[in-house]
């Protein structure tokens, strides 16, 4: 079994300062130590989130690498690589190279890896999108079953959870098993890319499943571990190979010496490279949430939506919540109350679990993010020395 | 008022010794507190600015609907549910969905399982 999943992802290197900044950073109270002592990691409690590591001030705070597997695999001439990038590396991949907080470099980044030599290269925002399609088609059959309109016994309890966020799901399944039912069943994006790389995209392309080896670069060192679940072998093989962060991809490019700020912009690879907007924003806490709610409301009401925006789901506070009126057509255009609520920071979930376990909580649909304005911010991202 | 008495309260010498050194120590605090407000103003902008970008990213984008990506009715009419556009199909529950906790173990044997292919999952003709 992979290290990383019995020993976890992250890890306080002995050379730790002891200023005991990590713990209060910690979502789950996993990592002990006073003030003055070298700190430790308890795996048991912790969701391989990284926040300590990009919060550490002497950078003593470390991931598990798989870089040499990947490069192994680039040069091994029996493996055909390909590669998906998560939304938010986009914003983020040009900080180490001095470029200003906040720059797309989309166009660079795909850029750069078909300079590293992937053979092809898609675009987790594909799957961002399909998880929609996935995930909102389940939220509305959960819906009707429960107003009656459509009766459904597969259909799952309300309100539905978010599931693209592995530091979240592994919370979730450490401490409160009885809420996993209310969870949508889809994959994360990271995930339905490997099962749909290995089956459609290897049958279009006319490789052969087992020799494709696809590797992901995620602004998230919880995915590292998300890859390694046994459970995700739907394709025949093991879907994802491996997780790269924005960190690791920019130290790679560097070597490689690639003069990435002037590189010209190009597109991801046809097939499962295409994306729209509410794909892009899964990278921001409210996104998946906003993105699902573009989606549902016109597949629902069967109208095109007056304004694509959804502001009242956008913001930083840890919880926040909205209601949206949605015309229902299979009811003769009857408006349905959508409550919805975000949550960015496992810290804050539990009185939303326990109200909804108490069957006291009012909403349909609740997304979950582990990390502090969503995956922008997540623990595979450049960390900001600036900041201290 | 035994306050600057020479037995029993401090001296005059001894009180502007003990207020000018609360008055360091508060200035000392005072320039920490601004150090770590700083600090986590500093941490915040940046993710604002990610976060910023990230919606002016999806401003550009032509398409800003998941449904009407033209890859996604490709693959459902391709591959999914062929011939239409339909999700939760037999065909998407496995390679698209999970389990969870408990349940995994019992997916795992399932997954491991010779897949046999549902007829609709050929191309349809």
């Amino acid at each position: 079994m992979s290290a990383i999943l019995t020993d976890g992802v992250i890890k306080v290197e002995g050379t730790c300062k002891a200023c005991d900044h990590c713990t209060s950073v910690c979502p789950t109270g996993a990592i002990h130590g006073l003030l003055g002592q070298k700190h430790a990691i308890e795996f048991k409690k912790c969701l391989n989130c990284g926040q300590c590591l990009v919060n550490c001030p002497f950078g003593r705070i470390k991931e598990a690498s798989m870089m040499e597997q990947v490069k192994a695999a680039m040069k091994d001439p029996n493996k055909y690589v390909v590669v998906q990038e998560a939304p938010a590396v986009r914003v983020a991949l040009g900080e180490p190279f001095g470029l200003p907080v906040g720059t797309n470099v989309k166009g660079k980044m795909h850029a750069a890896l078909r300079k590293l030599g992937f053979k092809q290269v898609y675009d987790t925002e594909f799957t961002a999108d399909l998880t929609i399609m996935e995930e909102g088609t389940e939220l509305i059959n959960r819906v009707f079953n429960a107003v009656g309109a459509v009766k459904d016994e597969h259909a799952g309890p309300l309100p539905q959870f978010t599931s693209c966020c592995p530091a979240w799901i592994r919370y979730a399944e450490i401490n409160y098993p009885k809420i996993l039912p209310y969870l949508s069943s889809a994959k994360s994006p990271q995930q339905m890319f490997g099962a749909v790389a290995k089956t459609y995209a290897a049958q279009k392309l006319g490789v052969d499943p087992a020799k494709m080896y696809v590797v992901s670069v995620m602004p998230c060192t919880a995915k590292k571990y998300e890859c390694e679940r046994p459970e995700f072998i739907s394709s025949g093989h093991k879907d994802v190979d491996a997780v790269i962060t924005t960190r690791e991809l920019a130290d790679w490019i560097k070597e490689a010496g690639i003069d990435f700020v002037n590189l010209k912009d190009e597109e991801a690879d046809k097939l499962i490279g295409s994306s729209t907007g509410a794909a892009t924003i899964f990278g921001v806490t409210g996104g998946v949430m906003e993105a699902a709610l573009r989606t549902a409301y016109e597949i629902l009401s069967g109208q095109t939506l007056p304004a694509v925006e959804f502001k009242s789901v956008r913001g930083r506070a840890p919880v926040r919540e909205a209601s949206v009126d949605i015309p229902i057509k299979a009811l003769g255009g009857k408006p349905l109350t959508v409550n919805v609520a975000i949550v960015t920071g496992t810290k804050y979930v539990g009185t939303v679990i326990e109200d909804v376990l108490a069957g006291r909580s009012p909403y349909h649909f609740i997304e979950v993010m582990n990390c502090p304005g969503g995956c922008i911010n997540g623990g595979g991202q450049p960390i900001r020395h600036d900041a201290y | 008022m035994t306050l600057f008495s020479e037995s029993g309260g401090i001296t005059r010498r001894q009180f502007f010794k003990g207020s000018g050194m609360l008055l360091v120590s508060a200035v000392i605090t005072g320039i920490f507190a601004k150090i770590g407000f700083d600090a986590s103003a500093a941490s915040d902008e940046y993710i604002n600015k990610r976060i910023a970008a990230m919606y002016t990213l999806d401003e550009k984008m032509t398409l800003r609907k998941s449904h009407l990506n033209p890859e996604i009715t490709q693959i459902y009419k391709e591959f999914l549910s062929p011939g239409e556009v339909k999700p939760l199909t037999e065909k998407s529950e496995r390679l698209l969905h999970t389990k969870y906790g408990k349940e995994i173990p019992a997916l795992i044997e399932e997954l491991k399982k010779p897949h046999v292919p549902a007829a609709n999952a050929e191309h349809a003709a």
